[in-house]
């Protein structure tokens, strides 16, 4: 008796490992097992946007546009996304990625798409309010209590206040914060043609940390890094209406209210999708749409559905990219012109 | 030591520094960082941890992981079993540089894998523009991943099953022969089961690695979730997003699943290999 049972614990011992690995395969194949609940093939969009969209498209949006779509023709749509600074997005789409739409955090990504012939040129600007889907001003962030205290651009430059900001090279959302500070500056002091590269200057040189997305600067600051960070208003919002947000906004003066446009990538639709990429396209449009954006967060282009969110600041003097000549022109004359040729060189870096 | 008269503290004495020094070292260095990812994911409590990993995008994550680390090691089993066995068994000139060329991956930095195989397969890659008329696109697709998973796991099956066929006696392999045995047959008869804890531990090795692979992945696969996010692409995302409890909760499986696998490693083999590539 106590011979077969040792006989039998040295069997199990050694089916142990066999055991497990078969159960870990069949608990990793099991959604693909032809007995397994699935539907019929659902048909899908597959949508990539830039780092802040992450909670609202794949929370609000997707579902909503799921439900309408089914209310609409009973089929189910899958929305396949993927999310990261807009600057990595418009790489990965002019090396292929299978991408129908596309949300980028400024037009100037959706220009170098169109350099790369991945998308007509202009095509955006077909679409309603030129491709602009919502919007979102740029912010500082500070520390609790603000004992630094900072109130606007100019506070920024001064010695040793600690600064994060994400890098332009691959974050929109940095592009965006370069032109509100300098754009600020130049609208501050309308009699000085040198004040925004001044506070360019100020400003990156207490820059301590840079991260590759407006995301990655704020989880940056969230652990700790700097005293200051200058970014999207949205994605403090939102944290805060969730009571997550262990900051304090500064709302400057003067600042931009940044544009997300939108590129459908024409190549990529098959043309059995078409519909249904178009009916998404317009969906982001509707009014049921730009409210859940306005829910969190985001400024709607329709400014009547905005007074719904109560925690959306004042800016005194707000301004837009076409105030400056568009982005083609700030690209040639801000972010390259004076921040790479001349603020970076001048900080040796 | 055998030396030294039978008085209980003179061990005492030699053994505590080191390995009170060794321990002091290893602390910060490896034991909290792994304690760490456990004392997050459980903070919130096991209901909330659990909440976090039923997360369809986490379980689609981490079965994408796993089966792609199946099939790397299934493949790279055959692949690597033959490439150590034709290395091993036939002479022909180029044989040491083909050594050497297997062994590669190793010592290639991931991203770098990630962007060649981008530049080879990718839509407007070298190979990649003749495949795309044809409909083909294996990159941005689980085919890329697993490229580049097999990729850059190849040289641990190779390392684990090369040197016990270097070291294996060739007269049961003449015996096979001289009974009658096909190339084949000595191949499966003899060699083979001698093999075994070779196989065993390039298997694991391999599948450990293709489950924890971040660098090559991030390029190839486009990050797309419920498609080709892998459970290390979802920590990624999920901590750059913020969602430290989501991350940590993936994290938490990866290591306790490679916790598993070294105690098999070492329960089964009776030492770590992966000094042996």
């Amino acid at each position: 008796m106590i011979l077969k049972r040792q006989v039998l614990a040295r069997h199990l011992t050694a089916m142990l490992p066999l055991l497990s690995v078969g159960a870990l395969f069949l608990y990793a194949l099991w959604p693909w097992l032809p007995f397994s609940p699935r539907g019929a093939e659902p048909r899908t969009v597959i949508f990539y946007g830039f780092s802040i969209l992450g909670e609202v498209m794949t929370e609000a949006i997707f579902p909503a546009f799921q439900e309408s779509w089914h209310r609409r023709t009973g089929q189910s749509v899958e929305l396949i996304s993927a999310f990261a600074g807009s600057g990595t997005i418009t790489n990965q789409l002019i090396m292929g990625v299978p991408a129908d739409v596309a949300l980028l955090s400024l037009e100037l990504d959706a220009r170098r798409l169109s350099d790369a012939r991945v998308i007509p040129p202009q095509s955006w600007r077909r679409l309603p309010h030129r491709g602009v889907v919502n919007r979102t001003p740029f912010i500082i962030l500070v520390r609790p209590g603000n004992s630094e205290n900072i109130r606007d651009f100019a506070d920024l430059a001064r010695p040793g206040i600690q600064v994060v900001h994400p890098d332009p090279l691959t974050s929109g959302g940095a592009n965006w914060a370069l032109i509100a500070e300098y754009g600020a500056a130049l609208r501050n002091n309308p009699a000085q043609p040198g004040a925004g590269q001044d506070l360019l200057l100020g400003i990156w040189r207490n820059v301590v940390a840079q991260a590759a997305s407006a995301r990655a600067a704020r989880t940056q600051f969230e652990n700790g890094f700097g005293d200051a960070l200058i970014t999207y208003e949205q994605e403090v919002l939102w944290d805060r209406a969730r009571g997550r947000l262990q900051a304090e906004i500064v709302y400057p003066h003067s600042t931009i209210l940044s544009e997300h446009t939108l590129v459908v990538i024409e190549r990529n639709v098959e043309p059995q999708e078409r519909e249904l990429v178009d009916a998404f396209v317009a969906f982001l449009w509707s009014e049921p749409a730009q409210r859940l954006f306005v829910t969190y967060g985001f400024r709607s282009m329709n400014e009547r559905l905005n007074e719904a969110n109560p925690s959306f600041g004042k800016i005194a003097d707000p301004f837009l990219i076409d105030d400056l000549g568009g982005w083609e022109r700030a690209k040639r004359e801000i972010v390259d012109g004076i921040w790479k040729n001349h603020v970076l060189k001048e900080l040796g870096q | 030591m055998r030396g030294t008269s039978s008085k209980v503290p003179a061990w005492r004495r030699t053994v505590f520094l080191p390995v009170g020094l060794l321990l002091f070292v290893l602390l910060p260095l490896l034991l909290l960082p792994l304690a760490a990812v456990f004392v997050f994911a459980f903070r919130g409590g096991p209901g909330a941890f659990l909440a976090a990993l039923r997360n369809s995008d986490a379980q689609f994550a981490l079965r994408f992981s796993l089966l792609m680390a199946f099939g790397t090691a299934a493949v790279n089993a055959v692949l690597g079993t033959f490439t150590a066995y034709v290395l091993s068994k036939y002479r022909f000139p180029g044989r040491q540089p083909l050594n050497i060329v297997v062994n590669l991956p190793v010592a290639i930095p991931t991203v770098v894998v990630g962007t060649s195989l981008l530049l080879l397969w990718g839509p407007i890659g070298l190979l990649g523009r003749l495949l795309e008329p044809v409909g083909l696109q294996p990159m941005f697709a689980p085919a890329g991943v697993l490229l580049a998973h097999l990729f850059v796991t190849f040289p641990y099956m190779l390392g684990a099953i090369k040197p016990l066929l270097d070291e294996l006696e060739i007269t049961y392999e003449e015996v096979a022969y001289t009974m009658g045995a096909t190339r084949w047959q000595a191949f499966w008869y003899v060699i083979l089961p001698a093999l075994r804890n070779g196989l065993f531990t390039g298997a694991l090795l391999t599948f450990a690695h293709s489950l924890g692979e971040f660098g090559a992945t991030v390029l190839v696969s486009g990050n797309l979730r419920l498609r080709t996010q892998t459970a290390p692409l979802y920590i990624f995302a999920q901590f750059e997003a913020g969602n430290i409890a989501n991350a940590n909760a993936v994290a938490a499986v990866l290591a306790l699943l490679s916790f598993v696998i070294f105690f098999f490693l070492l329960r089964y083999t009776g030492r770590p290999a992966w000094g042996r590539v």
